[in-house]
Order: C-alpha cells, then sequence, then structure tokens
C-alpha cells in the first residue's frame, strides 16, 4: 500500500514537472551567457518578461506557469545575474542594449507574436530594448506591444507642482503599449501624463487603473485581501493587456 | 589606534547619513509654473475652505494618503508644528488634503491617528491634478500673499528648527 501511493506521488511529481520550465542559454553580443526561463506552451504568443531578480518576486514564477497554461510562452531572462549587477536603478545602464535585442531576436526566431512585460522600474529596460529593436532589427518582425507594470520611469524624486521628468527611454518606441497602476498610489495621478509621453515617439498607449491595490503589491510582505487577490489573479491581468493590445494593433 | 581610527569612520558615516536625511527634507524655493494656486475644498465636517481666506498666514498645504507611510509618520511632528508657531504668534495654517480617498476611510484614519490639523477632502481628485501633484506627501508652503514658495517632498520633521524659521522668516514677508 504504502509503495503504492509513494509510486503515485512520484508519477504526480514527475507528471508536474514536465509542464513546468525550462531553462535555456543563450550567448550575447557581449560576450555574456544569459540564463533564460522558458514556460513552454503551444499557442502563438510568447511573452518576455524582464525579470530581473532571477524569481526572487513572488508569484513570478506561477503567474508564468498559468500564462503557460493557458497557451501563452513566457521567457524570462536573468538580465541582472547576466552581469552580476544588484537590483538597483543604476544597474540598468549597464546592461547593453544589443545583448537586450539579442533576446528579442531568438524569441522573434520561434515566429510567435512577442510581447514584452515588466513591472516597477524594470519598465525602462522594456522601453529600451522595444526602441532598439527597431532601430537594430528594421527588417524583422515587429514587436507586437509592452505591458508596463505598475512603471516607476521618474527620473529623480519628483518635485511637488512640477511636471515629473522621465528616463530617457520614455517616448522612444512607437510599440502598441499598456500600462496599468494601482489605485491606492500616488502614482495613479502621474498616468495620464506619462501616457502622453510615452505616445510621443507613436506610440499608441491605454492605461488602466487597478482599484484597492498599492504599488508594488505583488511583493509586499502585508498584502491586503484585494492585493492577495489581484497576486493570485496576475496572469488574467497580463492576459487581458494582451487583448488591449491586440485590439491596438488593429 | 585602530579603535580610533573605527569610531572616527562611523562618526564620519554617522554624519554623512545625518547629513543626507536632512538634505533630502529640506524645502525648496519653488521652480514651477503655477503662479495662483487654488483650493476650494471641504473638511471632514462639510465646511468648505478656500486658500484665498487664508491669504495673509502662511499656508502649508499637504498632499498626503492614508496608505503613505510617511505622510503618516510625519503627522505628530505637524501637529507639533501647528502648536509650536502657534505659541511663538505666528500666522500659520495647515490644509492637509487627502488624495481621492473616501470619507469614510478618513474618518477611521483621523480617529486613530489624531491629526489636529485642517483636514480636506478632495475626493474628485480634482486639486490633486490642478497642483501637479505625482506624489506623496507633496508639500506646498504658500507665503502671505498665497503664492507658493517652497516645496518639499517626502516625509520630514515638521517642527525641526530649520523649518520653523523659514515659515517664520516668511511670516514677516
Amino acid at each position: 500500500m504504502f509503495i503504492k501511493n509513494s509510486l503515485f506521488v512520484i508519477f504526480i511529481f514527475f507528471l508536474s514537472v514536465s509542464n513546468a520550465k525550462e531553462l535555456s542559454y543563450v550567448e550575447l553580443p557581449s560576450g555574456e551567457e544569459t540564463e533564460i526561463r522558458i514556460f513552454p506552451a503551444k499557442g502563438d504568443v510568447l511573452v518576455i518578461g524582464f525579470a530581473c531578480d532571477n524569481g526572487k518576486s513572488k508569484h513570478e514564477e506561477a503567474t508564468a506557469q498559468s500564462l503557460a497554461d493557458d497557451g501563452i510562452e513566457v521567457w524570462m531572462p536573468d538580465m541582472l545575474g547576466t552581469y552580476m549587477l544588484p537590483k538597483s536603478r543604476s544597474s540598468y545602464a549597464e546592461i547593453p542594449s544589443e545583448d537586450l535585442t539579442h533576446v528579442i531576436y531568438e524569441a522573434i526566431s520561434t515566429k510567435k507574436d512577442v510581447y514584452l512585460v515588466a513591472s516597477g522600474p524594470d519598465t525602462q529596460l522594456l522601453l529600451r530594448a522595444a526602441a532598439q529593436w527597431k532601430k537594430s532589427y528594421a527588417d524583422y518582425q515587429d514587436l507586437k506591444g509592452g505591458i508596463l507594470l505598475f512603471p516607476r520611469l521618474n527620473d529623480g524624486a519628483p518635485e511637488p507642482g512640477v511636471e515629473p521628468k522621465y528616463v530617457e527611454p520614455v517616448g522612444t518606441t512607437s510599440i502598441p503599449l499598456m500600462v496599468l497602476e494601482g489605485g491606492r498610489t500616488p502614482n495613479r495621478w502621474g498616468v495620464n501624463h506619462l501616457t502622453q509621453k510615452l505616445g510621443a515617439s507613436g506610440s499608441s498607449v491605454v492605461s488602466k487603473i487597478v482599484p484597492g491595490i498599492r504599488g508594488y503589491f505583488f511583493k509586499r510582505a502585508d498584502p491586503n485581501r484585494t492585493e492577495d487577490v489581484v497576486t493570485s489573479q496576475l496572469s488574467g491581468l497580463i492576459k487581458v493587456s494582451l487583448f488591449y493590445l491586440q485590439e491596438l494593433k488593429k | 589606534m585602530i579603535k580610533n581610527a573605527i569610531a572616527k569612520k562611523t562618526l564620519l558615516a554617522l554624519l554623512l547619513i545625518t547629513a543626507g536625511i536632512v538634505q533630502a527634507a529640506s524645502l525648496k524655493p519653488y521652480t514651477g509654473k503655477i503662479t495662483n494656486p487654488q483650493v476650494q475644498l471641504k473638511d471632514l465636517s462639510g465646511n468648505i475652505h478656500t486658500l484665498e481666506q487664508y491669504k495673509g498666514q502662511v499656508v502649508l498645504v499637504q498632499f498626503w494618503a492614508t496608505y503613505c507611510p510617511p505622510c503618516v509618520k510625519e503627522m505628530p511632528s505637524m501637529n507639533k508644528l501647528q502648536d509650536k508657531l502657534a505659541k511663538a504668534g505666528v500666522a500659520f495654517k495647515i490644509l492637509a488634503i487627502d488624495m481621492a480617498e473616501s470619507k469614510a476611510e478618513v474618518e477611521a484614519f483621523v480617529k486613530r491617528i489624531k491629526p489636529e490639523f485642517t483636514i480636506l477632502m478632495d475626493e474628485s481628485g480634482s486639486s490633486i491634478q490642478a497642483w501637479n501633484v505625482f506624489a506623496a506627501p507633496s508639500n506646498f508652503l504658500i507665503n502671505k500673499q498665497g503664492e507658493i514658495a517652497y516645496t518639499l517632498f517626502g516625509g520630514v520633521e515638521w517642527d525641526s528648527t530649520e523649518i520653523i524659521e523659514t515659515i517664520t522668516q516668511l511670516s514677516q514677508q
């Protein structure tokens, strides 16, 4: 009986592992090698998440797996770990644009529709990568869109009564963009301004406020009930965003 | 000798950290484009307050929210600032504008934290947009003529000597 039960557990374990992530290693133009966690799926959409802390974010892998279960392939390159950079704003400048676009090139080579997704300050990598892709790979298929989850793109501390200044990549790409912001964060009041600036280079931009949640809610140690629910449904938010981006493209 | 060196370095590091905090929290002369700031909002009792009615006083207009930790942390020092300036005979008013939360949320917060200054409600967010506020706490120090003289972003100990001196000087201009 015990052996039967153990065999069943082992069988279930292997069954679940077979659907889980794969690790892929890609050599980059800089000479570095990056590790990409791939959550494979059979659908024709591929999402690259510029997740820079290699799975340390809460729910990151669960969200990726949930998307993959629904047919959306997810790639998560470890763009900070590749260069042994700490997770801080100053690190982003150290990541070469050519390396970012090479990851996109690998994704585009699958012939799937490629979208980018990033959260918080990582969103500046998304914008830079998208702009550089258009410049360096003009003959290739363009990216289908970018999802900016709770973007933090201010250049320096905000100054009361003065319009915000943004980091350089804002307003440099023309791909369709979706911006999601929490309703219980002061940043929601900057969404219209940011939307306008993001669209300066020709992007169609849609922004939505998710009510009842604070900034970085999915990384908080003290989530409230709404934040818990939304965190568990992050893949749903991404799917809705993909829908909006597909509509924008029409 | 080594112990002395370590102690010196520790002291230097502490001084630098303290200097950083003070610098981060200092009032900055306003450089933006808002020339005629307006407020017309209700307090929790339903009374309307305008900036116009406080002309002749120095006014601290603060945009805050219950979910903003530095906003909550600095409130006791705002109570003290108001108290110290009243005792010194400085005409001064605090108008703390809540950033579009519900009255029920703010009332529950006030019951718990007990701010002793005027809380105004901006449920539509119209003032937040008119004042170009994109972060909390965002603070504006208004001179007696009704103009924005200084701004400050972030939490601060409001009853510090530096801030009291600045407000006192503004009240004499």
